[in-house]
């Protein structure tokens, strides 16, 4: 249909507005000290770049990195088993299950959050069940929330690549005189890779830069990159620390999408 | 694993993950109900909760703003993200590759990223913030949404029978509302669900290019929680939210599956 090409060009306009130029602007403002955004009396200074050595900076990265880690880790580690357990369920309509899985994520986020952060305050209505959890502030606390939220971004796209798995390879494994589990590690395991790195890539970036989830479970003690972020647009008004920041998390995540691309083919990616 | 330790295991994962996944829907639907303002405290059932999303101050008010947002960008996201799949649709290999993941980097980009480009393009460019800059971010981040669910389905199409259509002496427009578009409608359906989902719900790039005191209700929650100004009509209406969304998915999908069933 190549009358719509045309199509692609109001396509490349619009996201180049959006993607692109804001891409060349952080950069300015990265390298600026200036406040505000007037590009007229802009001066350039790398004072930016030798604040991110400063221990502040330094401890919200490592903070970002403990904790998205943990996440991904465990949500593989809960989120491939319950993919294949829903795969292989006898269940005639299958879209039933994915709809219990993406449920929870209509509800709103930040509730969900406030959720968890009542149900872990010592005081709480579980209390009435005889039990107080008493987390708020640690580790377990934030990794339980991030859990609990991004856990549907694992399993889905890990689920939909199982189901691409077809019977007829199973059967020729079978036929071929292989286990159960040496057919799951040879066959079913290599040919959900993409499904397990579109999972991977969905939960650790979220969780690695999440501003609210630290916020509210850490007792505002936890600092991410996220939190960084947000204080320096909304808190102390520093945009060039602020961009430089993102800019830093753009890098890292193209370089992410680019190879998911390399795995993964159209549409496979949710 | 043998079978026996598979059922026995499977069981096991399924309530850990159905838990982590359902907990906190339970205690918001919990406190939703609670007579008690206090959410430590549990008194007894009352609807009153839900009375007050209509009388409290400001909530509705946010709610308000953050459906006209989510009904607008629904309609305008759908329309530009199924131009947008024919457009890539169009290109073959490498060129399609490329501009799809453009299309697409909104989806994989951490939400604070796309909120800090658009905050820094809108001051850029001088917008009004408030409901433009609301508008114009939701926009834009549900776009690949509906270019992600309705490029399946193009591609499954011939594409003989737009031209077919054409030769039959149809509008180029009246070959796309007549002829493609029948064909890609659960897809534009799907795309449109999630547009309309990711809007009412998002917080953090509304969050960035709120302005003049225009707020959604994530943004209006953000500021009200552990204060005074929160009401617990938050869980209510969330609630309510939920269960509506809920109901057109299995709609929709039990519709799907019928006619699956009667091909």
């Amino acid at each position: 249909m190549n009358k719509f090409k045309k199509i692609n060009i109001f396509a490349l306009g619009w996201n180049g507005l959006f993607i692109i130029v804001p891409l060349v602007l952080m950069t300015i403002l990265s390298f600026s000290t200036t406040r505000g955004f007037s590009l007229q009396e802009i001066e350039f200074s790398l004072s930016n770049f030798s604040k991110l050595t400063e221990s502040f900076y330094f401890i919200a990265f490592k903070n970002s990195l403990k904790y998205s880690f943990i996440t991904t880790f465990i949500c593989l580690l809960i989120g491939y088993p319950t993919a294949f357990i829903l795969s292989k369920s006898p269940i005639k309509n299958k879209n039933l299950l994915l709809i219990l899985i993406i449920l929870p994520s209509v509800s709103n986020l930040l509730l969900r959050v406030l959720a968890w952060e009542k149900s872990f305050a010592a005081n709480s209505i579980l209390n009435y069940l005889g039990i107080s959890l008493n987390l708020l502030g640690t580790d377990l606390a934030i990794i339980i929330g991030m859990v609990s939220i991004y856990l549907p971004f694992m399993i889905l796209p890990i689920y939909s690549s199982l189901e691409k798995v077809e019977n007829s390879v199973l059967d020729a494994a079978k036929d071929l005189g292989a286990t159960k589990l040496f057919t799951f590690k040879k066959v079913i395991l290599p040919l959900t890779v993409p499904g397990i790195i579109s999972g991977i890539v969905l939960t650790l970036l979220p969780s690695a830069t999440t501003f609210v989830i630290p916020l509210r479970l850490g007792n505002g003690k936890v600092l991410l990159i996220g939190n960084i972020i947000e204080q320096s647009f909304k808190k102390t008004f520093n945009f060039n620390m602020g961009s430089l920041i993102s800019l830093i998390l753009m890098i890292l995540i193209l370089s992410f999408m680019v190879l998911i691309f390399k795995y993964d083919r159209e549409g496979e990616t949710l | 694993m043998s079978k026996k330790r598979y059922r026995l295991v499977s069981p096991l994962i399924l309530t850990v993950t159905f838990s982590l996944l359902y907990f906190p829907l339970l205690i918001i639907a919990a406190l939703s109900v609670n007579s008690s303002k206090l959410d430590y405290k549990f008194t007894g059932l009352s609807w009153k909760w839900y009375k007050e999303i209509f009388t409290h101050n400001g909530l509705l008010e946010v709610i308000k703003t953050t459906w006209i947002i989510a009904i607008l960008a629904t309609i305008l996201s759908t329309i530009i993200g199924t131009l947008f799949a024919l457009g890539i649709n169009s290109l073959r290999a490498k060129k399609r590759k490329r501009l799809l993941m453009l299309n697409v980097v909104p989806l994989i980009n951490a939400d604070i990223v796309t909120a800090v480009s658009l905050s820094v393009i809108f001051s850029f460019l001088g917008i009004t913030f408030g409901y433009p800059t609301l508008l114009l971010a939701h926009v834009f981040f549900c776009i690949p949404f509906v270019v992600i669910s309705v490029l399946p389905k193009l591609s499954e199409i011939d594409e003989d029978i737009y031209f077919a259509a054409r030769d039959l002496g149809m509008s180029k427009f009246e070959a796309i509302i007549k002829v493609v578009i029948p064909h890609i409608k659960t897809g534009i359906i799907t795309g449109a669900l999630m547009a309309f989902t990711m809007s009412i719900d998002d917080f953090v790039i509304s969050y960035f290019v709120q302005g003049n005191g225009v707020n959604n209700f994530s943004i209006w929650l953000y500021s009200a929680m552990g204060r005074k100004s929160f009401t617990p009509a938050a869980y209510a209406y969330n609630t309510l939210v939920t269960i509506l969304i809920f109901a057109i998915i299995i709609f929709i999908s039990s519709k799907n599956n019928i006619k699956r069933r009667g091909r």
